[in-house]
């Protein structure tokens, strides 16, 4: 990965604040309780990654194109543009940039097609609706809204960092880096840095394996009241995923979504 | 692609007043005249109407429909972003209009290679190691950020009327490895290629940027004449060797693994380079020579090259510039 974080325009233009984020999602929340909208989030969340596995994408791009998809809306409402076409353009989009070459059109949406029918079809009867031209008008979009910032850091290169200083744990590592993965989910990869999130991420590894790290924690000079609020983020979507049945809820949720206006035609 | 009217129908009124200001926007620059063919479209002067300023517009061809937006310009927007710097060209805008990307530059007057055209064969010493600092400014930048230009050439310099020199055409070169030929015409040279590229290393650094930096060195001190102007590899292998000697394991460890290794006949070291720039002093002739050697991971970087004391008796003014 090309670059340097505090120069980043990551740092400089895509750390936001909290305020920001409420006052942007002020539209939707008139519609959606803050729950209803961290679902249908978590939701989208799921198919970039179903979708990225399928196309056998390396993780950093998925979580780029997650990264990408959360960007557009927290500056914009889920009635702007279809999340089920933002999502795989995102993936479109961070393939390219991540110089995973490109994806070929036809297979993401025939990906895509495949992916609704027979992965999601709890939260869709009918077909995937998009074509190519739809994915590259949209990418157009994107571009404009991440005000062409594309380049996307990501917590795992300072996990195994970190990893690496603790010393080897693979344990401890593939724990980390599956709750890097589900912190996509949570909206900390729009407020805090990637370093923090991998601190966070890895605190709470610790914890469920009760290794206690307190001292090699304290001397890593991070600002923990941030490190707290990460973790606090990510614990609070596992307390969520403990009683939520996406299968049994989401479809109504998919239906309440505000949408763009008039709907697509297929 | 997409008509407008289908667009309408996916995107929602807010975008699409949006649309139509961009359309706007492009009706805010009149187009001056084509200035070239770049890696992936035309480009063309023209002028801001509204601050009457002078831009370089840039054109991405969408042609192939499956790509959408090309790599390579999606390369050269996310640098460029990243790279905010004196020394480097400036990316203003992006614009779309329904099926172009236009991509809005700081427009500088000519390149190096134009620079030299204007020449007559005459260059002012101070003019060489003022346009070296700032390549090497540029480039110091750019390698602190992780960032490796390869593909250096008098070119991709951009010379506006201060004389102040910009690194241009990111992103070609780290999207699609190094390229053997260009969507447009004009075929890319060797000229500039590190041996150890030549020879099919695949690990670029750094010092792949400071071989080219040596070769447009040498070029500026002869006002334009190119210092291994090779047809083919083995032609730019071959000159390059018989100016700086052929390296050996000795000179260059593990040369010999190298993918595309050979062996050239054994040239020795001759003073073929000092001689081949007769007007370099010979802290500029020192100069060169540690930036022209064979070996990459001996080669000085942009750093070390700016400290040399071949720029001791720099203009002030062009050392201290505030280049953020």
């Amino acid at each position: 990965m090309a670059g340097n974080f505090w120069h980043s325009s990551h740092h400089q233009q895509w750390l936001l604040d909290k305020q920001d984020l409420v006052r942007e999602r002020q539209h939707d929340l008139s519609i959606l309780t803050e729950e209803e909208y961290q679902k249908i989030l978590i939701f989208f969340a799921n198919l970039i990654q179903v979708l990225g596995e399928q196309l056998k994408l390396r993780q950093q791009v998925i979580a780029t194109a997650t990264v990408y998809f959360k960007r557009f809306y927290a500056r914009n409402s889920l009635k702007c543009i279809d999340p089920l076409l933002l999502a795989p353009t995102s993936i479109f989009l961070a393939s390219k940039v991540e110089e995973f070459g490109v994806i070929s059109n036809t297979r993401l949406i025939t990906t895509c097609q495949t992916a609704i029918k027979n992965k999601f079809s709890y939260a869709y009867t009918q077909e995937f609706p998009y074509r190519t031209n739809h994915i590259l008008e949209c990418e157009f979009y994107l571009l404009e809204h991440l005000d062409c910032c594309l380049i996307v850091y990501q917590p795992y290169r300072p996990l195994l960092t970190l990893i690496q200083d603790i010393g080897p744990d693979d344990q401890l590592l593939t724990l980390a880096w599956r709750i890097v993965n589900d912190s996509l989910r949570t909206d900390v990869c729009l407020l805090y840095a990637p370093y923090q999130i991998a601190i966070g991420a890895l605190q709470i590894a610790c914890v469920i394996m009760q290794k206690d790290m307190k001292s090699w924690f304290a001397e890593l000079n991070a600002d923990m009241e941030k490190i707290q609020e990460i973790a606090r983020y990510i614990i609070n979507l596992y307390e969520l995923w403990k009683t939520y049945d996406e299968k049994k809820d989401i479809q109504a949720l998919l239906n309440k979504m505000p949408k763009p206006k008039p709907a697509p035609q297929r | 692609m997409l008509d407008f009217c289908q667009c309408t129908r996916i995107l929602p009124a807010r975008h699409r007043r949006r649309d139509r200001s961009n359309r706007n926007i492009m009706q805010k620059y009149e187009k001056l005249e084509k200035i070239g063919e770049g890696t992936y479209g035309t480009v063309f002067k023209a002028k801001n109407l509204e601050t009457q300023e002078i831009v370089a517009l840039k054109r991405v061809r969408l042609d192939d429909d499956d790509e959408g937006v090309p790599s390579s310009a999606l390369r050269e927007i996310c640098l460029l972003k990243e790279l905010k710097h004196k020394n480097i060209v400036r990316l203003y805008d992006v614009l779309h209009s329904d099926k172009k990307l236009t991509l809005v530059f700081e427009h500088c007057d000519q390149d190096l290679k134009k620079y030299f055209d204007s020449l007559y064969g005459e260059i002012d010493p101070d003019v060489v190691k003022s346009f070296l600092f700032q390549l090497l400014r540029g480039l110091a930048f750019c390698h602190s950020r992780n960032v490796l230009h390869r593909d250096l050439k008098p070119q991709n310099l951009l010379i506006n009327k201060n004389d102040e020199l910009k690194l241009a055409d990111f992103g070609l070169a780290r999207a699609f490895g190094i390229p053997v030929k260009c969507y447009s015409a004009e075929v890319v040279t060797l000229w500039y290629r590190p041996p150890d590229v030549l020879f099919g290393a695949k690990l670029y650094t750094t010092s792949i940027d400071m071989w080219s930096a040596g070769c447009i060195f040498a070029e500026l001190s002869n006002s334009g004449r190119p210092l291994f102007p090779g047809s083919d590899g083995d032609d730019q292998l071959k000159r390059i060797f018989k100016m700086l000697g052929t390296p050996t394991e000795e000179t260059w460890p593990d040369i010999s693994t190298l993918p595309d290794y050979r062996a050239f006949p054994q040239y020795h070291l001759t003073p073929g380079l000092t001689q081949a720039c007769p007007k370099l002093t010979a802290r500029g002739k020192d100069l060169l020579q540690r930036l022209l050697v064979c070996n990459p991971a001996l080669r000085l970087s942009a750093e070390e090259a700016m400290a040399h004391s071949y720029f001791n008796d720099l203009d002030p003014a062009i050392r201290n510039d505030r280049c953020q």
